[in-house]
C-alpha cells in the first residue's frame, strides 16, 4: 500500500513534472532560450562610442534572454554600406545587420542576402515598417524613427516679439514668420537669421513628396515639387535664410546655425534633440530656450494640433543576414522582436534616441531628458506627426536620389531655372532607370 | 649553389650549353623573386580586378548574385544616357582647360626656378607643397576662398571693380574652370619637379654657343631648351592627359558633381553608378570607355611623339 502510493506519488510528479517542461517549453517555443543552451549572435553597428543605442539594445535583450550574448562588431559609419556590402558578398557579415539606409536593404534583398521577417510580430502603432517591405515581404524590423520638425529658438522668438508657432503654420505662415522675425530681430540687434535651410535636397523636395497627395518620387514627374521650391528661393531671395551657395561653400553645419543662434528656426529630424542637449551641456552650443513645432503644411487641412501634421523620415532597423541559421536564426528573431518592442522603446527614449514605437509611456521617457522643452506642442511634433517615408522601398530610389541632388544644387544656386532643372532630372532619372 | 659546385666538381669538361642555361635560370629566378613581392600586389589589387572588370562591362552583375552576360547592351544604354553625355563632355571640357594650363605654368616656374636665384630651395618646396596637401583640406580652403558672398577671391573682385563677379562653384558655368585653377594650383609642383630635372639635362654648352651666335632668350628657349626637354614634355603631356581623364577626389570633394551636373565627370560617373545605385556592370560599362579614351588620346601622343623624333 504504502509502496503503491509512493509509485503513484512519484508518477504523479514526474507527470506534472513532464507537464510543467512541456508548458514552459510551448510558451516561449520556438525559442533558442527553451533549452536554455547558449548562444551567441553578432549584431552589426556603426561608430560605437558616440552611437550607444546598439549596446543599449544588446544589453536590454541580454537581460531579457540571459542565454543569449549579444556581440556588437563595429563599423565605420561613413562607409557603413560598402563594409557591409562586402562583408555580406564575402559570407563574413553579422548574423543581424542594422540598416542604416532603406536602400541598403533593398540593395541586400534584392541580391538574396536577407532573412523574410515577415514572421516577426509588429507591436500596434510601430511606424516606419512598410519602408521595409519589399514584394510584399517584410525585409527588417524599425527600432528609430527620426521625424523631421521644425526647431525654433525661443528665446530668439521673443527677442524679436513674434509669437512661438501654435502648430497650425503652413509654408506661407512660415514665411510670413520669417519676414517678421527679420524685422524683429534686426530691430533687437541681433544678428540671427530668421532661418536655416540646411543643403541637403531632402530639406525641399521630402516636404514636397511627403505632403503632395500622390506625389512619386519614382515617377519621374518632379513638377509636383516647384511650389515647394518657389516658396524656399523666396525665402533665400529675401535674406531670411543663408544663401544656399554661401552654405554649401562655408560647409556650414546645422548644429552650428541653430546651436549658434545664427538663425531661429531650423527644419531638422528629431535626431538632433540628443546633439543639441549635449551640445547646449558641453558648452559646444549656446544656453537658450527652444521649442519643437510641427512642420509647415501645405494646406491648413493638415496643420493643426487636432491633425495630423505631416512630415517625413526614414526608419533605421535591423535585417537578419540569409546565412543565419538553426539556433542563432530563432535567437536572431526574438532579438528583432525585442528591438521594437515597447520596453526597448524606452530604453532608447532614454538616451535621446526617436523609437519607432512610440507610447505614452515613451513619451514620457523622451521628455523626461534633462534640458529638453516640456511644453505641449514639443511634445505633439515629436510623437503625433505623420511620418511619411522619405526613400520609397524601391532599386529605383538611388537612381532618383542621384538625379534629384544634382537638380537641388542646380535651383538653389540659381543656375537653372526651375522648369529646365525639374525636367532635367526627370530626363536623367527616366534615362538611367530604363 | 651546392649543386653547380657538384656539377663542376664531377664533370672535369662539363657541358657549356646546359651550363649556361642554368645559370640564366638561376638569374631569373632572382630576379622573379624581386619582382614578386611587387607583381603579386599588383595582380591581386590591379590586374585581376581590371580584366574582371572586361568581364563585367558586359553583364548585368549587382555586386550580389551572378552576373548574367548581357553582350552590348550595357555600351547601347551609354550610347543613349545624357547624364553619361554630359560626364563625358565635361571631362574633356576639363582635360581641354587642365592639361595645357598646369603645362605652361608648371613649365613656367621651372624655368623661373632653375636660375640662380636667391632662396630658390625655398620657392621650389614652396611650390611643391600644395601636391603634398589633403586634398581634403584643399577642397575645404578653396571652397571658401571661391566663395560667392564672403570668398576673398570675389571681395578682391569687387575691389578692383568688377560689380558681378562670377559664384565660381556655385554656378553652373564657372564651377568646372574653378575645379581647374584648383588642379592646377595643386599638380603645378609635381610636374614643376619633372621639368626641373628635365631641364638639368640640356647641355649648358648648347646655351653657351647660341648666346655667342646671337640667339636671344626666346629663341634660345624655343631651339635649345625645348628640344633638349621632349623626353620630359612627352612624359608630362602623357601624364597629364591621364590624370586629367581620370580626375575624380578633387571634384567629388569639392563640387560632387554640382550644381546640377555641371561638374560631373567620368569617374563620378562611374563611382556614382557603382556604388550608389549598385549597377556594377553599367559602371564596369563606363569604366571600359574611359580606358579607351585614354589609351586612344596616349597612343596618338606616342605617334606625334614618334614622328617629331624621328
Amino acid at each position: 500500500m504504502n509502496r503503491k502510493f509512493a509509485a503513484a506519488a512519484a508518477v504523479s510528479i514526474a507527470a506534472t513534472l513532464s507537464l510543467a517542461a512541456c508548458s514552459g517549453g510551448v510558451s516561449t517555443a520556438p525559442s533558442a532560450t527553451s533549452d536554455n543552451k547558449p548562444v551567441t549572435i553578432s549584431v552589426s553597428g556603426w561608430s560605437l562610442t558616440t552611437t550607444p543605442e546598439f549596446q543599449v539594445l544588446a544589453d536590454g535583450f541580454h537581460k531579457q534572454h540571459p542565454n543569449v550574448t549579444v556581440q556588437v562588431k563595429d563599423y565605420d559609419a561613413a562607409n557603413y554600406a560598402t563594409l557591409l556590402t562586402a562583408d555580406l558578398a564575402a559570407g563574413t557579415a553579422p548574423d543581424v545587420v542594422a540598416i542604416k539606409q532603406v536602400t541598403d536593404m533593398v540593395t541586400f534583398a534584392s541580391g538574396g542576402q536577407l532573412v523574410d521577417v515577415s514572421d516577426v510580430k509588429l507591436s500596434d502603432g510601430i511606424k516606419g515598417a512598410s519602408s521595409y517591405k519589399l514584394d510584399g515581404k517584410q525585409y527588417a524590423i524599425p527600432y528609430r524613427l527620426d521625424g523631421n520638425v521644425l526647431f525654433y529658438n525661443k528665446d530668439l522668438f521673443k527677442a524679436a516679439g513674434v509669437p512661438d508657432p501654435d502648430g497650425t503654420w503652413t509654408w506661407d505662415d512660415y514665411t510670413a514668420a520669417a519676414e517678421k522675425l527679420k524685422t524683429g530681430l534686426k530691430s533687437a540687434g541681433s544678428s540671427a537669421l530668421p532661418a536655416y535651410l540646411h543643403t541637403w535636397n531632402s530639406q525641399v523636395q521630402s516636404f514636397a513628396t511627403a505632403q503632395t497627395p500622390k506625389a512619386d518620387m519614382l515617377s519621374g514627374n518632379y513638377a509636383y515639387m516647384k511650389p515647394y521650391y518657389e516658396q524656399a528661393l523666396k525665402m533665400q531671395d529675401e535674406g531670411l535664410q543663408l544663401p544656399f551657395a554661401t552654405a554649401s561653400a562655408n560647409k556650414t553645419t546645422y548644429q552650428a546655425e541653430f546651436g549658434k543662434q545664427q538663425a531661429a528656426m531650423e527644419l531638422m529630424g528629431s535626431w538632433y534633440v540628443a546633439t543639441l542637449l549635449a551640445q547646449q551641456k558641453s558648452g559646444d552650443a549656446d544656453k537658450f530656450q527652444w521649442g519643437m513645432a510641427p512642420v509647415p503644411q501645405r494646406t491648413s487641412a493638415t496643420a493643426g494640433t487636432d491633425k495630423k501634421p505631416v512630415t517625413f523620415g526614414d526608419p533605421t532597423g535591423f535585417a537578419i543576414n540569409v546565412k543565419t541559421d538553426g539556433a542563432k536564426l530563432t535567437a536572431a528573431k526574438e532579438f528583432l522582436s525585442y528591438v521594437e518592442s515597447e520596453k526597448a522603446a524606452e530604453s532608447l527614449a532614454q538616451i535621446g534616441i526617436s523609437p519607432a514605437l512610440v507610447t505614452d509611456a515613451v513619451t514620457k521617457t523622451f521628455f523626461g531628458q534633462q534640458g529638453i522643452p516640456t511644453d505641449s506642442l514639443s511634445k505633439f511634433a515629436w510623437g503625433s506627426q505623420k511620418i511619411a517615408p522619405q526613400n520609397p522601398p524601391s532599386p529605383k530610389t538611388p537612381i532618383a536620389s542621384t538625379a534629384l541632388t544634382a537638380m537641388h544644387s542646380a535651383i538653389m544656386t540659381g543656375s537653372t531655372s526651375l522648369d529646365k532643372a525639374i525636367s532635367d532630372a526627370g530626363a536623367q532619372f527616366k534615362n538611367q532607370a530604363g | 649553389m651546392t649543386a653547380i659546385a657538384t656539377d663542376v666538381d664531377t664533370s672535369p669538361t662539363p657541358p657549356l650549353p646546359r651550363r649556361r642555361s642554368r645559370l640564366r635560370r638561376r638569374n631569373s629566378l632572382i630576379g622573379w623573386s624581386f619582382i614578386l613581392p611587387n607583381f603579386l600586389g599588383f595582380a591581386l589589387l590591379t590586374l585581376i580586378p581590371v580584366v574582371t572588370l572586361f568581364y563585367l562591362g558586359f553583364t548585368n552583375w549587382n555586386i550580389f548574385g551572378t552576373a548574367n552576360w548581357t553582350g552590348l547592351a550595357n555600351f547601347q544604354r551609354l550610347l543613349g544616357d545624357t547624364t553619361f553625355h554630359t560626364a563625358v563632355l565635361n571631362t574633356f571640357y576639363y582635360a581641354v582647360l587642365h592639361i595645357p594650363l598646369t603645362f605652361v605654368v608648371s613649365l613656367g616656374l621651372a624655368l623661373l626656378l632653375n636660375t640662380k636665384l636667391r632662396g630658390v630651395a625655398f620657392f621650389r618646396t614652396a611650390a611643391f607643397f600644395p601636391y603634398i596637401t589633403s586634398i581634403v583640406a584643399i577642397a575645404v580652403v578653396w571652397n571658401l576662398l571661391f566663395s560667392p558672398q564672403y570668398g576673398p577671391i570675389n571681395q578682391l573682385l569687387h575691389f578692383v571693380g568688377i560689380a558681378n563677379p562670377p559664384t565660381w562653384l556655385q554656378s553652373t558655368t564657372w564651377a568646372l574652370p574653378a575645379t581647374v585653377i584648383v588642379s592646377t594650383w595643386r599638380d603645378m609642383g609635381y610636374y614643376m619637379v619633372l621639368f626641373l630635372a628635365g631641364l638639368q639635362t640640356v647641355p649648358r654648352e648648347l646655351h653657351e654657343a647660341a648666346r655667342v651666335d646671337g640667339a636671344s632668350v626666346w629663341q634660345r628657349f624655343w631651339n635649345v631648351t625645348m628640344p633638349c626637354l621632349r623626353p620630359t614634355t612627352f612624359f608630362v603631356t602623357v601624364m597629364l592627359t591621364i590624370n586629367s581623364f581620370k580626375v575624380f577626389d578633387l571634384i567629388l570633394v569639392m563640387t560632387n558633381g554640382g550644381p546640377g551636373n555641371a561638374t560631373l565627370v567620368l569617374s563620378q560617373f562611374i563611382y556614382q553608378t557603382a556604388f550608389v545605385q549598385n549597377q556594377f556592370g553599367y559602371a564596369s560599362a563606363a569604366s571600359i570607355v574611359l580606358f579607351l579614351i585614354c589609351i586612344v588620346v596616349t597612343i596618338i601622343q606616342f605617334l606625334i611623339n614618334k614622328r617629331r623624333s624621328a
